[in-house]
């Protein structure tokens, strides 16, 4: 098992570093998304703000306003840190025609993607997620008066972390197969991005809808993208529940994985057929 | 009727590139320094054309063909000089200009991809506002020359490179410009559609009396329809004159081979070859090939005094050809 | 003039129906991006009933005045969407592949060119959640019908529009120099975003930002004060009308300029 995960890191490297690469090489971009991710993380720290002005009590949905200001901007680098454009590129690579082109190289479609993935994902958590987070730790501490999060819960959060891209880039792939069905990938997306804003507690956390659709999304994949790493994060799970949470976030990306792999099935025997 | 048409006068362009650098120290390097490059693409370039005319415009790649025909048709500004296009400086009069010329780019196209062929045209004859009558006589005549109304109701997406590019002549032509710039125009397509598209653009040049410029890389297009032909190499313009001249001037090499009943052998050839110092003399499978200057002999000399030495069964002359002429000044440029 | 403008909008019909024609095998691509604006839209307004749940009022607005806010904020936008979807190209790839030398061979308006190519239905998600909201507005008594109401409506939502356009065409432009420059159009595009919350949330820079150098505050939350609480007229529609002409006189200079610098490709 061991050498199998080290063979294929070894055939697969070369393409998460190759991402970093590039990220490095276009510094322009780097600087814009930067501002981009952080113009979007403020609209939402001072309309909580607002929020929190406005209520007549110190907790909403459970938050205090220091745990929400944590939360805002926790949600929001996660989900930039998982959130990768496979089904994109795999939209691009059928109207290119690529994918045919890669049914006859000697390497796996999806891992080559989520390679690619990772290494983005890998660049995005230097630049710049850990300043952020270094920059909350410091305000938890200074600001809110708590301790620093103990070694445990960080590597909890960063178990956490690592199942919630895996959840995101299975999830992504499958949704990517939508490709061979229409050509409009981008439109796709944005009800994609706008579905997912809510279900996964990038927008609010899940605590603020009513009990019984709280229900529902227990039972669906998304919470396991950004909600549970944030909550790990946080502190608002015992013990118990960020075991069970992990457990679940391991069963999704099993689960997500099998079903990739049942479409692409269906998938190549159409390439197959029709042509990619 | 002998006034210009287009009027270069030390028309320069120049372009600023930023720098790579390789790798991924490269990259880095990159992320705090901008160097820049300079590259001048046309460099005093000055010519004149008058109406009617059909002149060739050629050179390797890179040369800098494309960039003056842009000057030309507005889409760059020339970093110093100026260029008139019946009298107007188009990239300062882009507008009036586009209505004055017709641009076909072999490599694009300026038809609708995704509709029937026939609905760029009614499109286009709104844009440049070509009145009914004209209208009507203009496609008539196309119909005639290019033979499109076999496939008007078909999709462009759908044509043959062939289909297309005839298709793209008429649409550059509906608004019957002054001057028709072809980039290219026979890139790709067989020996047969070639034949059509020139014979038709030598009948617009007749009928309309357009003004025709062409770069090209296929030099038998020049032969069939310039008189005059412009060289240009590394933006800077090397040769400006009339074709025959070009062929008079750089084409004086002559060959003629000699087919022979029976070879010489080494002695008789090094003896033939002392004799006649002034030609070289070489031996080719069966043939004797003879090379000389046509300033210094005539044939009838070189054929009068080999007859003499061998027994020849067959005779050919073979002139040098127009793309070996290019071929020698893209080489070793003007004058040689 | 007359004529000239008689032929413009002629020339638009027809580009519009080529436009129509050639998409028409999509119809599918047409719901996905109808729908996908409208969820997207949609779950903004979730967003702020699940917050109203929490709160009875937001810097002094209620919920039914935050929905048109944020209804009126949608319909400049999703206007300017429909009509100059075509900019995005300019910024991304047209400059740097050169395919905008084919604008440059006609004898036509440049801008004209570019925006009557595509008419982007996907818009209509953004029109659809915009009207729906304001008209609930009006239903709920929030806003009143008045004829000088509906009068300055129109003019706000044209000068809202203007003002997207020329954000769009400032960054657009800059791809004369820079070739791509979807990523600025992209952040710059974004900061709309903070227009469709009030203002007065924000920190003092954000708020100098929303109304000087991306004057988004203009396009929906500052006149849409105006109908909410009858706040001055000239201050609000008048600073609008002005923003939008001084912004589109600046993005439209800049766009001239470019052609200048335009480079084609292959070089």
């Amino acid at each position: 098992m061991g050498k199998k995960i080290q063979k294929y890191f070894r055939i697969y490297w070369p393409f998460a570093a190759n991402q970093i690469k590039t990220n490095f090489a276009y510094k322009g971009r780097f600087y814009l998304y930067m501002v981009r991710k952080f113009l979007g993380m403020f609209i939402y720290y001072y309309l909580w703000m607002a929020i929190y002005a406005g209520a007549a009590s110190d907790t909403l949905g459970g938050f205090s306003r220091g745990e929400m200001i944590l939360y805002v901007f926790m949600s929001y680098t996660i989900s930039d840190l998982i959130m990768m454009g496979i089904s994109s590129e795999i939209g691009y690579d059928v109207i290119e025609g690529n994918v045919a082109m890669n049914l006859i190289k000697p390497i796996n479609y999806r891992t080559n993607l989520m390679f690619n993935a990772f290494g983005v994902m890998v660049y995005r958590l230097v630049m710049p997620s850990l300043f952020i987070w270094a920059a909350l730790e410091a305000y938890k501490v200074i600001g809110l008066g708590q301790s620093i999060s103990s070694p445990l819960r960080i590597l909890y959060f960063l178990l956490s972390l690592f199942l919630s891209f895996l959840v995101y880039a299975f999830f992504d792939y499958c949704f990517g197969m939508l490709a061979f069905v229409t050509t409009y990938i981008f439109g796709m997306n944005i009800i994609k991005n706008a579905v997912l804003n809510f279900l996964s507690g990038r927008l609010i956390p899940m605590t603020f809808f009513p009990a019984a659709v709280q229900t529902v999304f227990e039972f669906l994949p998304f919470t396991a993208m950004t909600y549970v790493p944030v909550m790990i994060y946080l502190g608002k799970y015992s013990e118990t529940e960020v075991i069970m949470q992990l457990g679940k976030q391991a069963f999704w990306a099993v689960a997500l994985c099998l079903f990739g792999n049942f479409l692409w099935q269906k998938v190549q025997k159409r390439i197959v057929i029709l042509g990619g | 009727m002998s006034e210009n048409v287009i009027e270069l006068s030390n028309v320069k362009k120049e372009f600023v590139t930023t720098k790579h650098y390789p790798g991924f120290k490269g990259a880095l390097k990159g992320l705090f320094s901008r160097e820049t490059e300079c590259k001048t693409a046309v460099d005093n370039v000055s010519f004149e054309i008058k109406r009617g005319e059909m002149v060739g415009y050629i050179g390797s790649n890179g040369a800098g063909k494309s960039t003056t025909i842009k000057i030309m048709s507005g889409i760059l500004t020339p970093t110093a000089g100026t260029c008139l296009v019946n009298g107007i400086e188009p990239y300062y009069n882009r507008k009036i200009n586009a209505g004055n010329i017709g641009v076909v780019f072999g490599q694009r196209t300026q038809l609708w991809w995704d509709l029937p062929l026939s609905e760029t045209y009614t499109v286009l004859k709104e844009i440049y506002e070509v009145s009914d009558a004209d209208y009507q006589e203009r496609m008539a005549f196309f119909r005639e020359v290019l033979d499109i109304d076999s496939f008007i109701h078909s999709t462009v997406r759908t044509l043959s490179l062939g289909q297309r590019m005839r298709a793209d002549l008429a649409a550059a032509l509906l608004h019957n410009p002054k001057v028709l710039y072809l980039d290219e125009p026979t890139i790709g397509l067989d020996i047969v559609v070639k034949d059509r598209i020139r014979q038709a653009i030598r009948e617009i040049n007749e009928k309309y009396e357009t003004t025709v410029i062409l770069t090209t890389h296929d030099l038998s297009d020049i032969e069939e329809l310039c008189q005059r032909i412009i060289i240009i190499d590394a933006g800077k313009k090397i040769y400006d004159g009339t074709l025959t001249d070009l062929k008079n001037d750089y084409g004086r090499n002559c060959s003629i081979s000699f087919e022979l009943k029976e070879l010489p052998d080494q002695a008789k050839l090094s003896n033939l070859q002392q004799t006649y110092e002034k030609f070289a003399i070489e031996l080719q499978d069966k043939s004797l090939i003879v090379n000389f200057d046509k300033n210094d002999f005539t044939v009838a000399d070189i054929i009068g005094a080999m007859m003499a030495h061998v027994n020849v069964t067959d005779v050919k002359i073979q002139e040098t050809e127009l793309t070996d002429i290019v071929k020698g000044i893209y080489r070793n440029g003007v004058g040689k | 003039m007359m004529k000239k403008i008689g032929r413009y909008l002629r020339l638009y019909r027809i580009f519009v129906v080529q436009y129509i024609k050639s998409t028409m095998q999509s119809k599918v691509d047409f719901f996905i991006g109808l729908g996908g604006f409208l969820i997207s839209q949609g779950a903004g307004m979730v967003f702020l009933y699940l917050v109203f749940e929490q709160i009875p009022s937001m810097q002094n607005w209620n919920l039914e005045q935050m929905l048109f806010i944020y209804g009126f904020a949608q319909i400049p936008r999703g206007i300017d969407h429909l009509l100059t979807d075509n900019l995005w190209m300019v910024s991304w790839r047209m400059i740097i592949r050169g395919t905008f030398d084919k604008y440059m061979l006609r004898p036509m308006n440049l801008f004209f060119q570019i925006v009557c190519e595509t008419v982007q239905m996907d818009a209509m998600g953004e029109l659809l959640v915009g009207i729906v909201l304001v008209v609930r507005a009006l239903y709920k008594g929030v806003v009143k019908i008045t004829p000088l109401g509906v009068l300055f409506f129109v003019i706000s939502v044209t000068a809202g529009s203007v003002i997207y356009t020329s954000v769009k065409l400032f960054f657009a432009s800059l791809a004369f120099w820079v070739k791509d420059t979807s990523p600025f159009l992209t952040t710059a595009y974004e900061l709309s975003d903070f227009a469709k919350y009030p203002v007065e949330i924000y920190a003092k820079p954000i708020r100098i930002v929303l109304m000087t150098v991306l004057p988004f505050a203009f396009v929906a939350y500052i006149p849409a004060t105006y109908f909410l609480i009858d706040a001055n007229l000239w201050r609000t529609i008048g600073a609008e009308c002005g923003i939008a002409l001084v912004f589109w006189f600046i993005s439209y200079s800049l766009f001239q300029k470019g052609l200048t610098v335009y480079e084609s490709a292959g070089n």
